[in-house]
């Protein structure tokens, strides 16, 4: 069962063809990724997703809920963590993660965040002020706060741009093993090919707003004739075709 | 059990309201210097007019004239609330954390209410050491005005969450180089509020205005009720009828402000 149905998604700022009908799916336990150079699209697309950005036309479609009509349900499921998004700077690790377990509602707010501090590895620094971490240990309490509501579908922008490669790492194994636990779906734009190689089900590649190509890793490399998925994307970057 | 309660549920409507209440009293808790503009500014100000007022009594001015620490302890009201309504929000904007709150459940109602909560008990609390203080140095305070003070302040107070959503809005409509607006907004109305002077004084065009605004049928009210001539409960009525069309104007203004964020890419900005 799709978790997402994304159809024919436009978009169009000024003169620009932001999003110029993007389809797509995720199913239940799969993670997707958007990838493209700069500018292709990808965040904003992400952004029509969460409703944060009205699409021209096409649909959004999250649990079974349509996202002009059913926004809050279908977000209460999901949620979403990006490397340039920040959280109230003064407010303590603990302090944050309890707003955002009130602001998903949950059942039990304190034990959720001793959760999640445990499982991020974050106990220690509940008592610093966001503001005063690092970008890694920032990063570790932006997931946290995304893994908050045991979320069916996690949508990630650049989940690992300020991590080293050991954190990134780490990072990575924990979101995957979460997932494979949870049958959690995710949805993921990343710079990092490797991530994607690693993380991802499928992969959408997308340019000028449009998506151009689809496919497992494997797939993608052997489709376009290359070694791997950082070869794919020079190729799609620079405006070649599948060999 | 899952989690979470139904994202549609009374339990669940309350806790997010409850988080953005928190999120407020974190925030003002871990931001000493914000006690500054809460209570350090008010009390200069009200040092000063507490002077005035004292020069004016010794003076034998009528009590309906030089009334004037009354006035400023019950415009205090407007301004604190319009300024931190939009104070909370434009934290979130600085702190680029809008776009995490607006990716969530909560609802635009929600937000409002949680943060018009917080808001109203800063101004309680504000407003209690302020007349408090006045009493103690000059022997006047709201407390002089009577039971009447009561409904003024929520007149006041009602006026002051209508300005700050339309500051909230303006800032969503057309970007964050608006924000000064919402530092001065409850300034702007200040003229036609009649808070020192009575309405009758200001040219026919402002005077128009002026009872199109809320406080100057409280102040009018004031005026009226220090000169012995009791509460003036229809000005009262008034003043509370365009304290919910204002309101209605403000949040309507807002969620149109919201739906043009989200239709021109607006509201991601907001994550730059």
């Amino acid at each position: 069962m799709d978790v997402l149905t994304v159809t024919a998604l436009r978009k169009r700022f000024g003169p620009v063809e932001a999003v110029d009908g993007v389809s797509f799916t995720v199913g239940a336990g799969e993670a997707v990724a958007l990838l493209g150079p700069n500018g292709a699209g990808k965040t904003t697309t992400l952004h029509m997703v969460l409703g944060l950005t009205r699409p021209d036309s096409g649909t959004v479609e999250m649990f079974g809920h349509d996202m002009t009509r059913d926004r809050a349900r279908a977000l209460a499921r999901a949620n979403f963590a990006a490397s340039y998004l920040h959280l109230p700077a003064v407010l303590r690790v603990e302090e944050v993660l309890t707003v955002y377990a009130h602001l998903y509602a949950l059942r039990r707010p304190a034990v959720r965040v001793a959760e999640m501090l445990e499982l991020l590895e974050i106990g220690h620094l509940r008592r610093q002020r966001f503001a005063r971490l690092s970008s890694g240990q920032q990063t570790r309490v932006l997931l946290a706060k995304a893994l908050l509501n045991d979320p069916g579908l996690l949508i990630l922008d650049e989940p690992t741009a300020n991590l080293d490669p050991d954190a990134a790492d780490r990072i990575r194994r924990l979101l995957a093993e979460q997932a494979a636990r949870s049958g959690r779906a995710m949805l993921i734009t990343s710079h990092n090919m490797r991530e994607v190689e690693r993380m991802c089900d499928r992969v959408h590649f997308v340019s000028g707003g449009r998506i151009v190509a689809t496919g497992s890793a494997a797939e993608l490399a052997g489709a376009y004739g290359v070694d791997d998925l950082e070869a794919v994307f020079l190729r799609v970057a620079r405006g070649g075709g599948p060999a | 059990m899952t989690v979470a309660y139904d994202v549609a549920s009374g339990a669940a409507r309350r806790r997010r309201v409850a988080g953005i209440v928190r999120r407020d009293v974190y925030a003002l808790h871990r931001n000493g210097g914000r006690l500054l503009d809460i209570f350090f500014w008010p009390v200069l100000e009200l040092v000063i007019w507490g002077f005035v007022t004292a020069f004016l009594r010794a003076n034998n001015v009528p009590i309906a004239v030089s009334m004037l620490l009354g006035a400023v302890l019950l415009w205090h009201a407007v301004a604190r609330a319009q300024a931190e309504l939009a104070m909370v929000f434009m934290q979130d904007v600085w702190s680029r954390n809008l776009l995490n709150v607006f990716a969530g459940p909560i609802s635009l109602g929600e937000f409002l209410a949680g943060h018009v909560i917080f808001v109203a008990g800063l101004v309680t609390a504000s407003t209690a050491v302020l007349s408090t203080l006045a009493l103690l140095l000059y022997g006047i305070g709201v407390t002089t005005i009577g039971p009447a003070a009561v409904p003024f302040l929520v007149v006041l107070t009602g006026m002051g969450w209508g300005l700050g959503i339309i500051a909230i809005g303006i800032v969503i409509r057309f970007g964050e180089g608006t924000q000064s607006v919402a530092w001065v907004l409850a300034a702007a109305f200040q003229p036609f509020a009649a808070v020192f002077y009575p309405v009758a004084v200001l040219p026919p065009v402002a005077q128009a205005i002026a009872w199109a605004v809320p406080a100057s049928h409280v102040f009018e009210g004031l005026r009226g009720l220090l000169a012995g001539h009791g509460i003036d409960w229809a000005g009262l009525a008034t003043a509370a009828a365009l304290d919910v069309a204002l309101l209605a104007g403000a949040v309507a203004f807002l969620a149109h402000a919201l739906r043009h964020a989200r239709r021109t890419g607006r509201l991601s900005k907001f994550g730059e």
